[in-house]
């Protein structure tokens, strides 16, 4: 596999998922899982970009890429507000010290 | 005209029930008297559908692709117990009048009644068998909300959804026998199955006889499911009278009776029909030994007459299991409600408690000792004629094994009947009750059913000639009064079936010191002792019920864990999920 | 020649939404005692039921599939979207009744109506979807809302955090459906879904690809229809959001999911058996997992929750079934099942809801409603309790309720054919259904209890707005229970665009 810009951004949206789904395992902290969600969007983006241009069609990929970004924002921004929401409520943003649903 | 008393049957029961749901318990008198009323008009009209019986598919109405037909026979097996349901149903009613006096609820009670009766009609006429399994299904959900009537009482409502919950696991098997039907034929007609289960392949005919017998043993409370029936006794004695005894329980024998022509050839299939009904008669004889509840013995002894009744049909005698069925349903609803007005007077089930009763309720204790004798199966009261019938097919056509346990069971019915009547009306008192005798409408009630007790084996003769005339795939042959008498008299089965009655009757004379301190609950050792474990457990299947309901509960509890509320560990789920599909799916796409 | 109506059933909603907001907006502080948000709301729908009458009148009448392109966005109505759109109308419209007292002085009640308003705007849209891209579109928007529904709640931290929960394994959910969108678009070079149907059918390549896109397709969508074990955020939304939106979220929202999910993978073609096979192996591990979690619970709306669980289960079984041996009973009878299943268990939660509006939020409680909290309530709150029990019991698969029927009707696909597996799957779904009524039936049992709870007895009265659609569901699912064919016209056109969908 010789490195081409294709492989390159495939390779980086690998990379991203792997870092993204990691740091989603290992994280508590709600304004971090906001963080890795983005990162895991922007994977997402790149894959969409890339799969536009293999297959002939870039503008289909690219203007898909950036509904993709305006909805994401949306979603990043009612996240945060609930992040705003939990903190002020419960003095916390780990969400494990708020988890009380269970069974 | 058929079809329009098809409609009153099922329909005025019905719309009583919303009627009495409205009433909203505001005015309970008149609650009993629309419960009365629409009771027994409901019985009217089932006497007069009996005239109209005929083979003939009466209501035919279409209802979407998948759920076929929903059509209407009224031929001499559903015509008879028809009238059995409405009739006693009404009798129950009217005797309710009294028992529920003054209680709480009455709107639901008798909105359930009325409910059921309806259903059970239903599930009697349907020539469909998607809709004799709705109305199967809507007979256990009146039976659950009955049994269960005082849900403040948690053994009740246990007693109530064990009931439900057993029946429907039974349920499952008459669902899976439909089902088959219908894959195989493409039609649910009861007819169609009859007339063509020959042409269906073997193993699903087989499998859609043995669902039948598992449905069967459940809403008959047959062995391995016997264990509801006795806790279904926390309902309302009516209830216990109609449903448990004379109508609903009596469904399971029906089923078998109306689709014996299509099973008989499957191999094994009557074997286990007679096993059913052996194992079924015998056991629960046994625990009506040591019962010292005067309601759970009288469900034993239930179970047991079922359990003569399957045996009957896995012998092949389809009319006299039919026939016994009729003789059951009207000694035991005069036994239950006697009992009733019994444990109405004194305020207990206890056995333990009562004693010399007999004096202070002369009209309730005569009753109850005429239900007795039919029930022992003596001369010459309806159960005699009707238990000899099948005790005479299961010896011309059934197995010797099978007719030598049968008999046994027959002296320990006359052992258990003597038992349960000698400790409530004869003997010692050993509490004083200020007791009463039956009210008027308990009165109306007892004497009818007991006038029946003394004369319905004289319909012998109509209803073999109705089953003969209007079940082309039964074979019936139709007997006169005068066959039967002829047939039960010359036989020598008779005489000694009679025998061992008489010598039932002498063992509990002879022990009847020791048998009337057998309790249930007793904790002594002593001659009782092991038959009381032995019964107290249903011969180790409460104890199997206790396992199952505990061990579900179990699993139930140890897989909440899995819901762990942690974020990560829900991520977890989605990666692993992910990967086992795609491990599949590239397995599948190679 | 006749206008296109049936984009109107997805403008109307969405172009009256910020209206709504508007109004309420300007009504706060105003003190009307009229609530003009939610008028106006039910005017919307009122004039969407229009356009829904006219247009299933004119789907009926050319029995095609109705085009419809603006730009970017690519429509089509066939019967899976009629159903869908139905399904969301009829339950929105009731809840959107429903919640007139529940939420009447919640903060951010102006916002609730634009929101419910919206959601059943984008749902009509996900069900007439024609593109992959648009598809993913609609679902975002979906989720979004939902999300902001679930923790409409604000002030309640236990709100907050189902509302996290959802949002994070949702969000999850779409970038893997987004992944998988790349991945068919890398291969196709399009995204409009007819024409990859039929790339996909012809090219003999690409196994791998297609195989790995459809797993992104299950699991991404599967997020939202709660797939066991993708399912861990549905009991804690489901029980934490307001009830009018657990009614939704529960009948049309999951199963919005699932429409979204057979479209994408219809698209891919060749692997129907492979579908099927998940679909049923999740359907079985839905209802029993649904069953067994339900079983102990405590808190009426969580018991719920899980029981959708186990009601998506027969429903994939019926799909399943119909991918496996190609026959449309099992489509007609999980199309059935998820238009009952709306209606029950709509009912099942407006009725706890409406308890828990008079035994607890009218008096400033704030807790989850327990079982044992609704001890003789018959007796104060004889509707509400009926029509519990008809819920319940017609969950429970009991007749002469709707449940009994479409379970029957998927029982039905199952013996189809004769196979020992499908047979087996059949009855091992008639025992789960038998093992659910072990945690419905006690409720019912306490439901009719003589002796009265505390807060049953301070509890205050139920308002006429919330009794309508109670009689309403009851009164369907009595009827459809008595008439099943009276579904007919919506399940079967339902399933034909379900085999159409899979080449079938």
């Amino acid at each position: 596999m010789t490195l081409t810009i294709l492989n390159a951004v495939l390779f980086s949206v690998v990379l991203l998922l792997a870092v993204g789904f990691y740091g989603l395992l290992i994280t508590r902290n709600l304004i971090k899982i906001v963080v890795v969600l983005q990162t895991l969007v922007k994977a997402a983006i790149m894959a969409l970009v890339l799969a536009g241009n293999t297959s002939g069609n870039p503008g289909l990929g690219q203007s898909a890429a950036a509904t993709v970004l305006v909805a994401d924002t949306v979603v990043a921004v009612v996240a945060l507000a609930l992040a705003v929401q939990v903190r002020r409520r419960a003095g916390t943003l780990d969400i494990a010290r708020i988890s009380t649903l269970r069974g | 005209m058929a079809g329009i008393l098809i409609g009153f049957v099922i329909g005025i029961p019905w719309l009583g029930a919303v009627a009495l749901w409205l009433t909203r318990d505001r005015n309970s008198s008149l609650q009993h008297a629309l419960a009365v009323g629409f009771s027994v008009a409901a019985g009217i009209a089932s006497l007069a559908l009996i005239p109209f019986a005929s083979a003939r598919t009466v209501i035919d109405l279409p209802m979407g692709r998948y759920f076929g037909n929903l059509t209407f026979t009224a031929d001499g097996l559903a015509v008879t117990l028809t009238a059995i349901a409405c009739v006693v149903g009404s009798l129950a009613v009217i005797f309710s009048v009294d028992y529920m006096h003054g209680e709480a609820q009455l709107g639901r009670f008798y909105a359930f009644v009325l409910l059921f009766i309806g259903a059970m009609t239903g599930l009697l006429l349907s020539g469909n068998l998607l809709f004799m399994f709705f109305f199967w299904e809507i007979t256990a959900l009146c039976s659950y909300a009955l049994i269960s009537f005082y849900n403040d009482d948690p053994k009740a409502v246990a007693g109530g959804i064990k009931a439900l919950i057993m029946t429907q696991v039974g349920g499952v098997g008459l669902l899976a026998g439909a089902l088959i039907t219908y894959a195989a034929l493409g039609s649910y007609q009861v007819a169609d199955l009859l007339a063509q289960a020959g042409t269906m392949p073997a193993n699903l005919l087989t499998l859609a006889a043995f669902g039948f017998l598992l449905a069967a043993a459940a809403k008959s409370a047959q062995f391995p499911f016997h264990t509801w029936l006795p806790d279904a006794m926390e309902a309302p004695t009516p209830i216990s009278a109609l449903i448990h005894a004379a109508t609903m329980v009596n469904a399971g024998v029906y089923l078998l009776a109306r689709f014996y022509p299509a099973f008989e050839q499957v191999p094994g299939w009557k074997m286990a029909v007679t096993a059913v009904g052996l194992v079924s008669a015998l056991i629960t004889a046994f625990m009506a030994l040591t019962a010292t509840d005067l309601k759970r013995a009288l469900a034993y002894s239930t179970v047991s007459q079922l359990g003569y009744m399957v045996y009957a049909i896995g012998v092949g005698g389809v009319f006299a299991s039919q026939f016994h069925l009729l003789s059951h349903a009207v000694f035991k609803a005069l036994l239950f409600l006697a009992a009733g007005a019994v444990i109405h007077a004194t305020g207990t089930r206890e056995m333990a408690r009562m004693g010399a009763l007999g004096k202070q309720m002369p009209f309730v204790r005569n009753v109850f000792i005429l239900g007795a004798l039919a029930l022992a199966g003596l001369p010459i009261l309806n159960g005699f004629w009707s238990k000899e019938l099948i005790l005479e097919a299961g010896l011309s056509a059934g197995p010797q094994w099978a007719y030598d346990g049968m008999l046994l069971g027959a002296g320990m019915t006359a052992f258990y009947t003597l038992r349960m009547t000698w400790l409530v009306f004869f003997g010692t008192a050993r509490e004083t009750f200020h007791v009463h005798d039956a009210g008027r409408a308990m009165k109306v009630s007892l004497g009818l059913l007991a006038a029946g007790t003394l004369t319905t084996w004289l319909l012998a003769g109509p209803m073999s000639e109705t089953l003969h005339g209007t079940l082309p795939f039964h074979s019936i042959h139709s007997l006169s009064l005068f066959g039967l008498a002829e047939e039960i008299f010359t036989a020598p089965a008779t005489y000694l079936a009679l025998m061992v009655v008489a010598v039932g009757l002498v063992i509990f004379w002879m022990v009847r010191h020791q048998a009337t301190t057998w309790r249930e609950n007793s904790q002594k050792s002593g001659a009782g002792n092991w038959m009381t474990i032995l019964s107290r457990e249903s011969f180790g299947f409460d104890w199997l019920n206790r396992q199952v309901a505990g061990r579900t509960v179990q699993f139930a509890s140890v897989l909440q864990k899995t819901q762990t509320g942690i974020l990560s560990w829900n991520v977890v789920g989605i990666l692993s999920a992910f990967l086992a599909i795609l491990l599949y799916l590239v397995w599948s796409v190679k | 020649m006749n206008p296109t109506l049936f984009p109107w059933m997805i403008a109307v909603p969405l172009g009256v939404s910020p209206l709504v907001y508007l109004v309420g907006r300007l009504g706060v502080g105003l003190n009307f005692r009229f609530r003009f948000a939610q008028a106006l709301a039910l005017l919307a729908l009122l004039a969407t039921w229009a356009v829904f009458a006219l247009s299933l009148g004119q789907f009926t009448a050319q029995k095609a599939i109705l085009p419809f392109g603006l730009e970017m966005i690519w429509l089509t109505a066939d019967g899976l979207s009629f159903l869908l759109a139905a399904m969301v109308l009829g339950l929105g419209t009731f809840a959107v009744l429903f919640s007139g007292p529940y939420i009447a002085g919640e903060i951010g009640e102006e916002k609730y109506y634009a929101m419910l308003l919206a959601i059943m705007g984008i749902m009509i849209g996900l069900g007439c979807a024609n593109d992959l891209f648009n598809l993913w579109v609609w679902f975002e928007a979906m989720a979004v809302s939902s999300y902001l529904l679930v923790a409409f709640y604000r002030e309640r931290s236990a709100s907050l955090e189902a509302g996290m929960k959802y949002l994070v394994q949702s969000a999850i959910g779409s970038v893997l459906v987004l992944l998988g969108i790349s991945l068919v678009l890398g291969q196709f070079g399009t995204l409009d879904m007819d024409k990859i149907r039929a790339l996909a059918a012809t090219s003999a390549a690409g196994g791998l690809g297609l195989a790995l896109a459809g797993a992104l397709f299950i699991i991404g969508f599967g997020v939202k229809v709660a797939f066991v074990p993708l399912h861990t955020w549905l009991p804690d939304a489901h029980s934490q959001a307001p009830s009018g939106i657990s009614a939704m979220l529960s009948g049309v929202v999951i199963e919005a999911g699932l429409v979204a999910m057979l479209r994408a993978l219809s698209t891919l073609g060749g692997f129907s058996i492979s579908w099927g096979v998940l679909l049923l192996v999740f359907g079985a591990l839905n209802m029993f997992f649904g069953n067994f979690m339900a079983l102990r619970q405590t808190q009426i709306k969580r018991m719920l929750a899980y029981s959708s669980l186990s009601h998506i289960g027969y429903i994939l079984i019926g799909l399943g079934i119909t991918l496996f041996n190609g026959e449309p009973a099992g489509a007609q009878g999980a199309a059935f099942h998820l238009f009952n299943h709306m209606l029950m268990k709509g009912l099942a939660f407006f009725a706890v809801g409406a308890l828990m509006f008079a035994l607890l939020d009218k008096n400033g409680i704030h807790r989850p409603l327990e079982i044992g909290d609704l001890a003789g309530a018959a007796r104060k709150y004889p509707l509400a309790a009926l029509t519990l029990s008809i819920a319940l019991l017609a969950l429970g698969g009991l007749p002469p309720l709707a449940g009994f029927m479409s379970k029957w009707q998927i029982f039905v696909a199952g013996f189809q054919g004769s196979n020992a597996w499908l047979m087996g799957l059949a009855i091992f779904a008639a025992f789960n259904s038998v093992l659910s009524l072990a945690y419905y039936a006690p409720l019912v049992n306490m439901l009719y209890r003589r002796k009265v709870s505390v807060v049953v007895e301070q509890g205050a009265s139920i308002p006429v707005s919330m009794s309508i659609p109670l009689v309403a569901l009851a009164a369907a699912i009595v009827a459809i229970g008595l008439w099943p064919a009276l579904m007919n016209g919506l399940t079967e056109p339902a399933a034909l665009a379900f085999l159409g969908m899979f080449g079938k």
